[in-house]
């Protein structure tokens, strides 16, 4: 490990998933194998191609914040970030009296969401029958008259970063990132370089993502990135195994607090675990597909060990980007071996996304707060539904029952659409 | 903060509304020759505001290479792209030609990509098919989600969703090029392209690559975003006057204007880029980015203060400001406030003017105009500031073409909710 510079710790997070409003309870579920995917609720999507998906449930901002109707033109994102965040803050406690300056955000964060139901009939209505394009006057009348003001100006994508800095009071350095499936796990890693340059000595890191909405389903379908096993819901997303199909969305949030380690202990904070490793690099390959070397993949699972300054068998767990795709699967697999070598056979590896769905943008940092868990409580979870071996995932999956083990050291791999790679390492902190 | 790797510029591509080379920008700049007319993409005479700056007859193909298969390829991949990531691949191009680089001649593993973007509204075009199947069964005006199930979603290109991820500008520039370093795209809207570029200077300082390219690509002129954007965007009402209408810290200001546009610069470290007798055209000498919560410029003026201390300099050290100057009546109150506390009678130029609001794009392609400015000897003037603003008490340069006195300029941005950057540059 690095000694001679500022070393990073986690000494607060928060948590808004498909299996639970709190770090605890998805915790929870993980370990005991169970599944938040279910047919999808929030809009009618029984003539999908794919019908189902993993929603968070019941969710009220007001549970987290008494003035929560101050925020009710937001995305869904930025309310899913806005509970996350205020978990993770009380979570960090007594952080009352640190210096705000010093204190920034980091957000690996989704777009909102398109005013489908008042576009949609903008767009019908301004494109008479047989025209191949809208009338422009039509459309903008009907815009006008429909959309939401304030509804729109919350789709930007600095404004979760920015309701959160000015509701808790972060004055730092202010980001926003939007590297598809790898950018929550990114927020984390450039959050945590921040810091160690001293440009921050805490930061708000994470992300918040649902695209499980017309658009968003209708596009990956488009893309047939994702499982269409309507009869089944709960068993479709069986990363690594032989009859998976596609990945199956999910939606939610995380956010750590991410402190100096001198700075955590001068105010008595507890400390979870310490930020090691952070690895990033481009496919520079193709926009959906990774290559089939895994070049990428692998410099950046190599590049977070260098930084973390460990070995290969100095990882007792790997958590992995796992989403279910027969692409991704296989050149994960791939990039394991080539970076583990024979070690990659003894060394467990699980996908959180089998029971909680791919969060997207939110999926790196809910993935990395699951893999804090496994350090304090030493129980690995699963990847559910693993019935059939594909000879080229040939790894230890933890096949669909939690294990104990002791663990000091995590990879946590998140490889984003665009071919962006980012791999960490969290550490049990000593 | 002492550090021996050193981040310098050394090359600039860009795609603008004034121009899409050196001369031609120059030649506006000098000139004080607005980009800003009436939208000419589509009929807006139902919008209250009905002009931009249009960067008109961009072909992207037109810019491509058939003789180099990488740009062939990319050629064939330009369907996958909105116009926004387009602007953002051919400004890639300007930049890595004029930085004298050449794929294959370079580590592409210590080669990165930092890129501004933000939200790249659909094209509702695309979609007309898909709209119609949704609404022919409609009840009461509702969408028919059965319909658009059924029978819309197989109207939908394939491909549909890759055309406006922001981070696939990053992507198709990073496939192009092979860089495989690492890749961020940056999603804080104005200010999006200066935190990129803080971001890959702090990368450059650590170690872990020699070079990146750093831009920025906004197109907000198109059918969604105009009408989406016209609900809450401060905007100017000169429809009758497209040149005179974005007025940074005039008195007679009366909102701002879109404009469309990317640009890229190429960074290096310095051992690097004097290794291969690289073009050495400006340092990029402090960075800091911070949170305005009272929006009334404090939070500014903090990034400011650490950008100065960073770069080891005092606001006596600054030939000129090149500010945010978004011509809104608050915003520039409150940036004009910041800056009299950070920087004092420093000489401020604006050049959204010249340009509209470049959104993500704004950072660097504005950074950009003061390097012309440096590499020229003399500061443009800001237009259409014709009456001071007893709000906004800054010098501002207005008139004629004023000497370059001094070795930095500073580049600031914020956004309306208050993420502020500030970016100091040497000239070299």
């Amino acid at each position: 490990m690095n000694r001679n510079r500022r070393r990073v710790v986690i000494t607060g997070m928060g948590a808004i998933t498909p299996l639970g409003h709190s770090v605890a309870s998805v915790y929870e579920a993980q370990i005991n194998g169970r599944s938040g995917v279910d047919r999808i609720r929030n809009f009618d999507a029984c003539k999908f191609p794919t019908t189902f998906a993993a929603e968070v449930k019941d969710f009220d901002l007001g549970r987290f914040l008494p003035d929560a109707e101050r925020y009710r033109h937001c995305g869904v994102n930025t309310l899913f970030a806005l509970a996350s965040a205020k978990q993770a803050l009380d979570d960090a406690k007594a952080m009352s009296g640190i210096d705000r300056t010093r204190f920034g955000i980091y957000l690996g964060n989704g777009e909102g969401q398109n005013d489908f139901f008042h576009l949609i009939p903008a767009i019908a209505a301004a494109a008479p029958a047989g025209a191949r394009e809208i009338e422009p006057s039509a459309f903008f009348e009907r815009s006008a008259r429909d959309f939401g003001k304030e509804r729109e100006s919350e789709l930007e994508m600095h404004t979760t970063a920015g309701h959160l800095a000015e509701r808790f009071e972060l004055l730092g350095p202010n980001f926003s990132c939007l590297t598809a499936c790898a950018a929550s796990s990114q927020g984390i890693g450039e959050a945590a370089e921040l810091i160690r340059v001293g440009d921050a000595d805490a930061m708000l890191a994470g992300g918040a993502h649902s695209m499980i909405h017309p658009f968003g389903v209708t596009g990956f379908n488009r893309l047939t990135a994702l499982s269409t096993r309507n009869e089944a819901p709960q068993k479709a997303s069986r990363p690594f195994d032989m009859d998976r199909d596609g990945f199956v969305l999910g939606e939610g949030s995380g956010m750590l607090v991410l402190e100096e380690l001198e700075h955590a202990k001068r105010r008595g904070a507890t400390i979870y675990a310490e930020l090691t490793g952070y690895g990033s690099t481009a496919d520079a390959y193709r926009t959906t597909d990774s290559p089939p070397d895994g070049h990428g993949a692998i410099a950046a699972i190599k590049w977070a060990l260098g930084d973390a300054g460990l070995a290969p068998t100095d990882i007792h767990y790997i958590n992995a980007h796992g989403t279910s795709t027969e692409v991704n699967d296989r050149v994960e697999t791939l990039a394991i071996k080539q970076t583990l070598g024979d070690y990659a056979y003894k060394v467990p590896v699980s996908s959180n996304k089998s029971m909680m769905g791919h969060l997207i943008a939110a999926a790196g940092v809910t993935e990395l707060i699951i893999s804090i868990m496994v350090i304090r409580r030493g129980v690995i979870p699963p990847t559910i539904n693993y019935q059939t071996p594909d000879p080229s995932c040939d790894l230890d999956y933890v096949p669909n029952t939690a294990r104990e083990r002791r663990v000091d050291h995590v990879l946590s791999n998140s490889f984003g659409f665009g071919g962006q790679n980012v791999s960490l390492i969290v550490s049990r902190y000593s | 903060m002492a550090n021996s790797r050193r981040t310098v510029i050394t090359g600039c591509g860009a795609l603008t509304p004034i121009g899409n080379d050196a001369a031609s920008i120059w030649d506006s700049l000098s000139a004080g020759k607005s980009g800003v007319q009436t939208i000419s993409a589509f009929d807006v005479s139902r919008l209250p505001c009905r002009v931009a700056g249009e960067i008109r007859d961009f072909v992207a193909r037109k810019h491509l290479d058939n003789k180099n298969e990488h740009e062939k390829s990319m050629g064939k991949s330009l369907k996958l792209m909105a116009r926004t990531i387009q602007l953002g691949l051919i400004a890639a191009k300007f930049a890595m030609k004029d930085a004298g680089l050449e794929r294959g001649k370079y580590d592409s593993t210590r080669f990165g990509i930092v890129f501004g973007a933000s939200l790249i509204s659909i094209e509702v075009n695309d979609i007309v098919d898909a709209s119609r199947a949704a609404m022919e069964n409609s009840d009461g005006g509702k969408v028919d989600m059965v319909g658009w199930g059924a029978k819309g979603i197989e109207t939908i290109e394939p491909t549909w969703m890759l055309k406006f991820l922001p981070n696939m500008a990053a992507c198709h520039i990073s496939v192009l090029y092979d860089l495989q370093g690492p890749s961020n795209s940056i999603t804080e809207d104005d200010v999006a392209s200066l935190n990129a570029l803080g971001e890959a200077h702090r990368h450059i300082g650590r170690g872990q690559a020699d070079a990146f390219l750093v831009g920025g690509a906004d197109n907000k002129i198109s059918h969604l975003s105009l009408a989406r954007h016209t609900l809450f965007l401060p905007f100017s009402k000169r429809n009758d006057d497209p040149a005179g209408a974005c007025r940074p810290f005039d008195r007679d200001r009366d909102g701002t204007v879109l404009g469309e546009g990317a640009t890229v610069l190429v960074v290096e470290e310095l051992e690097h880029a004097k290794k291969r007798g690289a073009n050495i055209v400006a340092e990029v000498v402090g960075f800091a980015s911070a949170f305005d919560a009272k929006r009334d410029g404090s939070g500014l003026v903090r990034a400011i203060r650490a950008a100065l201390k960073e770069a080891g300099i005092g606001p006596e050290d600054l030939d000129h400001v090149n500010a945010h100057g978004l011509g809104a009546k608050a915003q520039d109150a409150w940036e004009a406030s910041a800056l009299q506390a950070a920087v004092g009678n420093v000489p401020v130029l604006a050049t959204k003017g010249y340009t509209g609001n470049l959104g993500p794009a704004a950072g660097v392609t504005e950074l950009g105009f003061s390097l012309l400015a440096m590499r020229n000897g003399v500061l443009p003037p800001t237009i259409n500031h014709q009456a001071t603003d007893p709000d906004c008490r800054l010098v501002v340069h207005a008139k004629g073409l004023r000497p370059i006195t001094k070795a930095y300029f500073l580049k600031v941005g914020f956004t309306g909710m208050g993420q502020s950057a500030a970016v100091v540059v040497k000239k070299c």
